[in-house]
Order: structure tokens, then sequence, then C-alpha cells
């Protein structure tokens, strides 16, 4: 009944509504669909000249400090003779180049990098653009390393030449060269000399393991991410603490030598309570054991000093369900009480944040964070931060029972030229020329995530006091000790993925959702899989090589082990 | 409708589409498949056709990765629940707002807002919502518990760490629902509503034996399709819980994201991803034929 | 009449709720993106010392003090939000334009039939990360990389199924009698399309043009690694997470801008969806 009614007026309605004019409506749609096309067809005129119309968008932007970029090139051109023999020698390498023929003026070559490194790539670019204006250098900038990898391997598989030099991670360089990307530059060390011998040299073991792959050379060193720990002076010299503390634990309070005594120094203040200017708790210590990916530094850390070797040197069985991997697991879960919750959730950024409010009293991470401490608006421990080489594990060597000190080195960002790169040996003329030690220190100087990593940084006056004013004097006083001890990263092929799974591993073991024997023996098989995923002799020979490379600290414990011959 | 389908109407309707889909999307996914079958990485340093034919070993390894079934398991679970809820909460809203209410079109504006914004951001503000320094323990929980609310760790409990992913989607997405519903209710002829408010019918019944199943191919349509989005979830885990503590929270999209970017292990993903493909397409070739099919 | 009030009441409650959950987060960001460096990381509601400094971060990011000695410091948000626009505005028409048409199709003549409609399901049904690798394969060869263009065939190739699903369900409320009629009258069937189907079945074309227009509007992980320097905002958003830092205040001002277009299209559509079955009032 209903629906007879209904339908009668609906078909009612229906005659109405057709009387709606339709001419307007044909005329309206077809002046619209004109303008949309006229704005379309703009609009990707527009846009599909990248480079050179977003440029003028930009710097036709009103600046409201006025900061401009460099003088324009061609008015005056610096004499290459006051340049250090390394970039004089890229300079002349590069005009050799375009007066071959093997470059043309006026060519551009693209580095894919992260926005992190962008103002020193910057600053790198300007000093080029005053000697070498005929080669122009263009950024590609990726927001996170991620996206960096993941580029990265996407050329690997195109080969499209897309860039010319990409800026990664030491720990992908096993991956890099191993998926064909990174060109073999030994030839071009050679040839050009970028200074790695010598007293400017950059510091070893550090600037062997960041280069070398299987015994080659395939990138060029721009930084050092050692970890050195750092810690609050006030509190650790603070007469009152010291008493209270010497009668409750029977040692001196002090910068603390093995994780023994930061698990006793960090269970003290813990248990004072005390409170950080913007109201948050201080806590003993902060180091890294978050699900990302830096819970397997601090691991590896302690794994490596008690004497552990990641795999064996003759099998490349992974060797971590050990006595010293069952320690290490020890000691962090000892350590966890007295470290803020967030260490296990939240992001690694989260560690400088707490640092620098004074939120922590012993800490280790990048060098960034002793920049941050120290010139950081926000940071609240500016003149209190001090520096000291990573905590140790007692080891009997031969009868005798040493401290083994070592220093971790996650990441460091390193240049490799793309083998399908058009102009590979231009290419690395820049790497050489932004590296070099005079050009190199005032590229470390203008930003953050490129650090100290040459000798001469430290030990001549002039550059020395450059880098003081960057780091602060406790600091350099210390840092160059640390990159001495220094090891590499996993620095093998399937790298990432290798410390993914320790990581992941680690984080439960903390969060208490796993239990250390099950985790040491999960991860033993993951990584065994791994290797023989890509080939036990391929994998074995990368990491021989790479083993070569760490620290006397440390192969000197694997010697008396037995570990390596 | 007549029998003939009319020349034009038969291009229009088939033409663009398959231009479109085959243009760009065929050769992708058959270069996908073929991933799937061989035994590839770019770590490997060889082209990728030329790479070791694998047979079926990668779907083999995929039936016994725990890590896999379990994120399989997870994502089931996590899509079960929010889309009902989702589903439940949009069609409360879209029957409240077939009132006329004064400013309706702002409310409405509001409560669509979530879908503005890009699923990282979300991720984003709900990542610093949880944290123990976050407002959710420090303001809400507070009134509610006193202090011992900042005791609550919501990314180091498992369970914890679930609720506060199926809150994040349940924010960002019962306004999908809500306006998908909203709308279809709305365009249920006026006609009909006013014949039976006139018949003596009473709000609830309109709501219940007119609107509704006019627009029961609509709710079908909104469910089959938020399902398929939800069982994709990724960015809110990625984002706020990395997938931890370890690996509890790890959905099949973040698995297979690992796999393909961050393990380079691009074969086993392929044929991880077939897999779930699979499984998806059965389940709602059942799910449609068995709902939509009753005209 | 007492059962009413009280469900009156009730229904006022959830909606008041559903109005404050939406915004509370809203608020937050809101806040957020005055709150400076320092205060990103407290529980406090509201700034202690409010800044426009995140904004400015923006437009002009050589003149933000945020982090200024130490971020990289990015492009101008204006550019990649342009191309957001154009992006999203192009997916939206080609999506819409083919769905409509396969959606009549389907409808009423059943042309593409079931098999192809649940098919199209299918570009909705694959996690996308797996689909990374071979996409940039093809599109390397096809040059379509850091394109415009690119972003928009693969945006409306992979959002039409939403638009085919979405106009199908609302053409199929449409009675058939009023096109049959119109085509018995002699009207040509685009005609009937254009007088008849497309008037009415308006509040979906702007339902589903919305959906695509947001879906592209915000879609991340392609955008990522498809561009190199042509950008869009989604990826313009994610890179306010440094190397250096999250730059979370900065972060919620631009995600805030980035949802100041899709607000003015949602807010401009709603009157389409009351549809134009009222017009034509039938008295008596």
């Amino acid at each position: 009944m209903i629906n007879q009614e209904v339908k009668r007026s609906l078909i009612l309605s229906n005659e109405k509504s057709k009387k709606f004019d339709p001419s307007r409506r044909e005329f309206l749609v077809t002046i619209g669909t004109a303008i949309a096309a006229l704005g379309v067809g703009y609009a990707i005129g527009y846009l599909t000249k990248p480079a050179q119309i977003i440029e003028r968008t930009i710097t036709s932007l009103p600046t409201i400090t006025g900061a401009t970029t460099s003088p324009p090139p061609g008015t005056t051109t610096p004499a290459i003779a006051e340049l250090s023999p390394v970039a004089q020698r890229a300079v002349l390498g590069i005009k050799k180049l375009i007066a071959d023929g093997k470059i043309s003026p006026g060519t551009t070559l693209r580095i894919l990098h992260v926005t992190g490194s962008k103002a020193q790539l910057e600053k790198a670019i300007e000093l080029w653009r005053k000697y070498v204006p005929e080669i122009n250098i263009e950024l590609v900038t990726q927001g996170t390393e991620p996206d960096v990898y993941t580029k990265a391997m996407n050329e690997a598989v195109t080969k499209s030449g897309s860039y010319d030099i990409i800026t990664i991670f030491s720990t992908w360089l096993g991956d890099a060269v191993e998926s064909g990307l990174a060109k073999d530059l030994t030839d071009y060390y050679n040839k050009y000399d970028p200074g790695y011998t010598g007293e400017c040299a950059p510091i070893e073991p550090l600037g062997s393991y960041v280069t070398l792959y299987k015994g080659r050379r395939y990138a060029v060193d721009l930084d050092s991410d050692v970890f050195t720990l750092t810690y609050r002076k006030d509190l650790l010299n603070d007469p009152k603490y010291k008493d209270e503390f010497k009668s409750m634990y029977g040692y001196e309070l002090k910068v603390p030598d093995t994780w023994e005594e930061v698990i006793d120094i960090a269970e003290y203040f813990t248990n004072k309570k005390l409170t950080s200017p913007r109201g948050g708790r201080v806590w003993g210590a902060y180091f890294y054991a978050e699900p990302a990916f830096a819970a397997y530094i601090t691991w590896t850390n302690i794994f490596l000093e008690a004497g552990g070797i990641l795999f064996d040197l003759n099998t490349m069985d992974p060797k971590i369900d050990s006595p010293e991997g069952r320690y290490a697991f020890n000691i962090l879960l000892k350590l966890k009480p007295y470290m803020p919750p967030e260490a296990l959730s939240a992001s690694w950024a989260d560690l400088y944040d707490k640092y620098i409010h004074g939120e922590s009293v012993l800490t280790a991470a990048w060098p960034s964070l002793t920049k941050m401490a120290i010139s950081s608006p926000d940071s609240v421990v500016k003149n209190v931060t001090g520096t000291a080489l990573m905590p140790g594990v007692k080891v009997n060597i031969g009868g005798k029972t040493t401290i083994v000190k070592a220093s971790p080195n996650p990441v460091n960002w390193v240049g490799i030229v793309d083998n399908y790169s058009k102009y590979p040996e231009a290419a690395y003329l820049f790497l050489q020329f932004m590296t070099a030690p005079d050009i190199g220190l005032e590229v470390v100087l203008s930003g953050v995530i490129l650090d100290l990593f040459r000798k001469c940084w430290f030990t001549d006056p002039t550059y020395r006091s450059k880098a003081i004013s960057g780091y602060g004097e406790d600091f350099v006083n210390i840092y160059m000790t640390a990159i001495e001890y220094s090891y590499p990263d996993f620095i093998l092929r399937g790298g990432p993925e290798y410390a993914s799974k320790l990581t992941t591993a680690v984080n439960s073991v903390l969060a208490g959702t796993l239990d250390p024997e099950k985790a040491l023996s999960n991860v033993s098989s993951d990584w065994d899989s791994i290797t023989k995923k890509y080939g036990v002799d391929s994998q074995l020979s990368a990491w021989r090589s790479l083993a070569q490379l760490f620290p006397e600290s440390i192969k000197n414990v694997w010697r008396a082990k037995g570990y390596m011959k | 409708m007549p029998e003939k389908i009319p020349r034009s109407v038969a291009v229009l309707s088939s033409v663009p589409l398959n231009l479109l889909l085959n243009g760009v999307l065929i050769i992708p996914f058959i270069i996908m498949i073929y991933l799937a079958f061989i035994k590839w990485s770019p770590l490997m340093g060889i082209e990728w056709w030329r790479a070791p034919f694998a047979g079926i070993s990668n779907f083999q390894r995929a039936f016994s990765d725990s890590r896999f079934i379990d994120s399989l398991g997870r994502t089931v679970l996590f899509t079960a629940i929010v889309v009902p809820l989702e589903f439940f909460i949009g069609l409360i809203l879209a029957y409240i707002l077939q009132k006329p209410i004064k400013g309706r079109k702002y409310l409405i504006s509001i409560l669509i807002y979530p879908l503005m914004l890009p699923p990282v951001v979300v991720a984003t503000v709900f990542y610093l919502f949880f944290q123990p320094y976050g407002p959710v323990n420090n303001i809400f929980l507070r009134y509610i518990m006193g202090p011992s609310a900042l005791d609550i760790y919501w990314f180091l409990n498992p369970s914890l760490a679930f609720i506060t992913i199926i809150i994040a989607d349940v924010w960002q997405w019962t306004p999908f629902m809500f306006l998908i519903l909203y709308s279809g209710l709305s365009a249920v002829p006026r006609r009909l509503v006013e014949a039976a408010e006139v018949l003596g019918a009473s709000g609830w019944t309109i709501f219940w034996r007119i609107r509704l199943p006019l627009i029961r191919q609509l709710i079908m349509v909104a469910l089959i399709l938020r399902s398929l989005e939800a069982f994709k979830v990724f960015d809110y885990i990625y984002v706020m819980t990395g997938g931890g503590p370890g690996t509890s929270t790890e959905s099949v999209s973040l698995y297979i994201y690992r796999l393909a970017i961050l393990y380079s292990d691009i074969s086993y993903a392929a044929a991880v991803s077939l897999i779930v493909l699979v499984i998806i397409l059965l389940v709602s070739r059942f799910a449609i034929r068995f709902l939509l099919e009753r005209r | 009449m007492v059962r009413n009030y009280i469900s009156n009441i009730l229904l006022w409650l959830i909606l008041v709720v559903a109005i404050i959950w939406t915004l509370i987060p809203v608020i937050w960001m809101i806040s957020l993106s005055f709150k400076p460096y320092g205060e990103w990381r407290t529980p406090s509601l509201l700034p202690q010392k409010p800044t426009l400094d995140n904004y400015i971060m923006l437009f002009w990011p050589k003149s933000a003090s945020v982090f200024i000695a130490y971020t990289a410091l990015l492009e101008p948000i204006t550019d990649s939000l342009i191309r957001s626009l154009i992006v999203s505005v192009l997916a939206t028409l080609i999506a819409v334009i083919i769905g409509f048409f396969t959606a009549y199709g389907a409808s009423r003549y059943n042309s593409p039939g079931p098999f192809t409609l649940f098919f199209t399901l299918l570009t909705r049904m694959l996690p996308p990360a797996t689909f990374v690798t071979p996409i940039v394969i093809y599109y390397t060869t096809l040059n379509l990389l850091d394109n415009i263009i690119g972003l928009v065939l693969l945006y409306s190739a992979t959002t039409v199924t939403y638009a085919i699903w979405i106009l199908k369900g609302f053409i199929d409320a449409i009675p058939v009698e009023w096109e049959e009629a119109a085509l018995i009258e002699g009207a040509k069937p685009l005609q009937v399309i254009f007088r008849v189907v497309i008037p009415l079945a308006r509040p979906g074309l702007v339902v589903s043009g919305l959906f695509v227009f947001l879906m592209s509007w915000t879609e991340l992980l392609f955008a990522l690694v498809l561009t190199r320097i042509n950008i869009t905002l989604p990826v313009q958003i994610s890179m306010y997470v440094t190397a250096v830092g999250a730059l979370w205040g900065v972060q919620a001002a631009a995600a805030l801008l980035g949802s100041l277009i899709p607000m003015i299209v949602g807010y401009l559509i709603q009157r389409h969806l009351i549809t134009g079955f009222t017009f034509g009032l039938v008295r008596g």
C-alpha cells in the first residue's frame, strides 16, 4: 500500500525534475572544464620543470633574517695553493678531467643523502663552488635513513644512474657492495691519495673499517659516530654524594670504569629521586635499549668488551650464545630498573632529550649528544657535561686482569660512488675534496650529524682549537682515544638484518617478554639463516676481513681466548 | 533495462578502466609474482631476471614462519575488533546526524576531520599521547586513577600496546564509516520518509525498516572496503610501537615491509604478500557472495 | 514521551562525546604546533611559552630558530602543497570519472560483470610494501619516476576501485524506472546518464571524490619511493622527523596546515550530500 503511493509520487517528482534546464548545465560544465583544463595544463607545465622553478620559488620567498648562501660565482677565484694537498689534488684532478673532455662544464652531479646532513653538504658545495664553479652539485634529500636505504637499493636494482654519490651508513656498506651499487674506489685512492696515511689520516682503526670491504676501498669516510660515556660532572663530583656513596658502596664515587660500577652509580642516583628543572625524574642511567634499531648497540658493546666474538672466524657460526652473551644480558637486566622506562619504548632521540634536560646522570650516544648538551638553547647541562670512554669489562688475559674498553661506532656516514653514475671519477673527487683536512673540518663544524674523524683535527693546534669551539675541550680531549678504541658496526651483507634481529631480541628480553637463553638461541639461528641465505663463504670472507680491523683492545682478548690466532 | 547494452555505455564502462588498471598495475604485478617464484635479493648482486628459479620454496618457508603466522593472526584479530567497532559508532553517529541539528555542517566537518590527516601524523600524535610523559597518563588517567596512572607504560605491555593501536585506528577511520553511512542515509528519497511519517511510523522504525535496508548495498561496500584497509594496518604500528615490545604487535603489513625494505628479502616478501593476497581474496569472495547477492 | 526524551538526551550525549573524542588529539596538535622545542615532550595541554616559530619554519626555514644551529633546513612547504593539490585533483577526476562509468555499466547492464568488479578489489588487497620494487622497476623504464603524472596514474589506478564500489552502491539505489522511462521516450543512453543519473548520484560522486582526494592527499609510502625532488605534502611532513631528532611541533604545524585544504573541500561538498531527490516537491 505504501509502496504504490510512494511510487506514484516518485514518478510525479521525476516529471518535475526533468524540466530542469539542460542547456544552462551544459554551459556551466563546458566553461568549468575549460578553466580546469587550462589550470591543469599550466600547473603541469609549472611543476614538470622541477629544479630551476623550485629554486626560484624558494629564493623568492622573503627571508626574515635575510641569510644568503654564497657570493655569486666568478667574483674572485681563490688561489688553489692555499688548500691542503688533499684538496688540491682533488681540484686539480677535476680540472684535468674537464680539460680532457671526460666531463663537460655545466654538468650536475647528484648526491642522495638524508636531511640531517643537508647543512653540512651545503657547506661543502659552497666551498666546492669557489674552486670548481664549472661542476654543479645537486642535493637529493630524503627525510630519514630508511628512505635513503630504500632509494639506494632501488637504484641497485634499476641501475638508472640517477645519483652520482650516495651517503650511506657504514652498516649498509656490505649491502651496497654486494648488490653492485658501490663502485670500487681503490684505484682512485691510489691515483689521488685522499690522505689516509700520515699525521692527518682518519684515525685508525675507524678510517679502515669504515671504508674497506673484503680488502678493497668502497667508500670515503665522512664522519665518525663513536659513542662516549657522557656524565654529569656536578653530580659525580659533589662532596655530599661522594661521602654517601663511599659509605654505601665502599669505593670512591668516580667516572665508572666498568659496567658494574655503572650499575652501582645508577642505582645510587636513581634512589635519590632527584628532580630536573622541568620537573621530571632524574634517572641514574640511560643507555640504548629501544626496539626500532638501537638496542643492539649497548648489548654488543658489553658483549665485545667481555671478549665475545660475533661469528666464528673459521665457520661463520654465530658465537653469541656464549658466556659473554649471557653476561651482556645480565648487566642490562641489572641496569634496567635504573633507566627510565622510555628507554625501552621511545625513539633514540628521547635519550638526548632526557640528558639535556638534566634527567639522566650517566648516558652514552653519538657526538651530537655532546654538541647538543653544550650548545642547545634548551640544555640545562651546558657546563656540567663530562666525557669519558665507554665503561669496560674486567677480563682475565694471560693471568692478568685488565679492564677491556671499546667504543661502539654505530652507523657512521660514508660516501659511496654510484656504480652506474656517468661521472664516477668526478663524483669521487668531490668526496675527496669535501673530506680533506681543511675543507673537511669546516664541513664538520657547520652541522650536526657529520663529526670529527681526522687525527690532525685533534693534534694540530689550529685545527684543534676550531674543534674545541664546536665540541668543547672535555670532549675533544677524550674523543680521539675513543675513536682509537672503536669497533665497526655490522659491516657485512645483511648487516641491517643481523642488527635488527638482535635489537628485537634485546628489547624483548628487557621488556620481559623473552628470556635471555631463548633470545640468544633465537638470534643465533636467525643469524645463521641470514648467513646461509647469502652464502657462508662470501659472508665468511667479509667477516674475516672485518675482524682484522677491530681495535687491538678487542683483538687481544680474542687472541687470549683463542677465538683469533 | 534493455537487454542489449548500448555501444557508448559498453565502451565507457570498460575501456577506460582497463586502460588504467592494465597500463599502470598489471606489469608490476606480474613482476611481483615472478619474484615470488625465484630466489632473489638485490644483495645477491645479480639481475632479477637472471636469478635462480625457486619453485614454491618461498611459499613453503612462509608456512613454517612463526613470525608470519603470528602476525597474520594478530592482524585478523585487529580487523575483527576494529571494523565492527567503527561500523557501529559510525552508524549511531550517522543516525543522530540525520536530524536537522543547528550547525550540522560544522559538526560533520569536525567529525570527519581525522580523515584529512596522513595516517603517519595521526600515529605520531598518538605515539606522543601514550608516552609516559604524554597527556593520556598525565592528564586523563590522573583524574580517574590518581598518581598511579603514571606507572602505566602503554608500549611496554603487548596488550596495552595493542589497545593503543586500536584506539588510533578507530579515531582515524570511524569517520569513514560515518561519512559513507551518512551520505547513504541522506540519499534516501525524502518521499519515502515523509510518506512513512505521515502514516505514523516512529523515527526509529523509519530508520530500521526503511532507510537501512535501502542502503544495505552501501553498508556492505563500506564494510568490505574498510576491512581490506584495516587488514593492511601499518602506519600506527610502525610509528607507535615499532612492532614491539619485540614483535608482539607486528602486523602482516609491517612484517612484509621489514622483509622487503629492511632485510631486502624481496622474493620472500613477494611470496608472503601473495599468500596474504590469496587469503584475503578467498575470504572476501565468500563474504561478498554471501552478503551481496541477496537482492 | 518520556522514552523519547531519554533517548534524545542519550543521543545528544553520544554526539557530544564523539565530538570531544575527535577534538582532543586535534586540540593537542594545535597546541603542539605553538609549543617551542623544549615543551614538545611535556604533557601540558597549553604551551607555556607559545611561539609562532614552528609555522615560520614551514615557510621560511632559514629564519626559524627551531634548532637553527642543528637541523638541516628543509624547503618551504608551499611547493609540496601545490604539488599534492595537483596530484590529488587529477587523481580524483580520473578515478571518479572512470569509476562512475564503470559503476553505471555494472549496475544497469552488468558490464563489467561481477567478476571484474571483484577483481578491481585486488588493487586494495595487496600490502603495499612488496609492490614497491616492481613499480620502481616499471616506472624507471617508463621514465615516470619523480613525476607528477606517474603519481597521478598510480593513485587513480589504486583508488578507482573505491569510486566504482561506492558509486555502484549509490546508483543501485536509484530506481531504474526513471532511466527506462527516459529511454522509452527516445533519449540516448548518454543523455540519460548525464541528465538523470548524474544529478541523482551526486552524493555518491561527491563522497567517492572526497575519499579518492583524501587518499591521494595523505598517501605516503609510494610518494616517498617514487619521488626524488618533486615531493608531495605527506613526504615533506614526514621529513620533519630528521636524523637529528623529531621536530614534533613543526610536524604538527605542517599537518594542520596540510589538512586545511581537505577540510575546506569536505565542508563545501556537504550540500551535495542532500540529494536532488527533494527537488520537485509534490503538494498534496
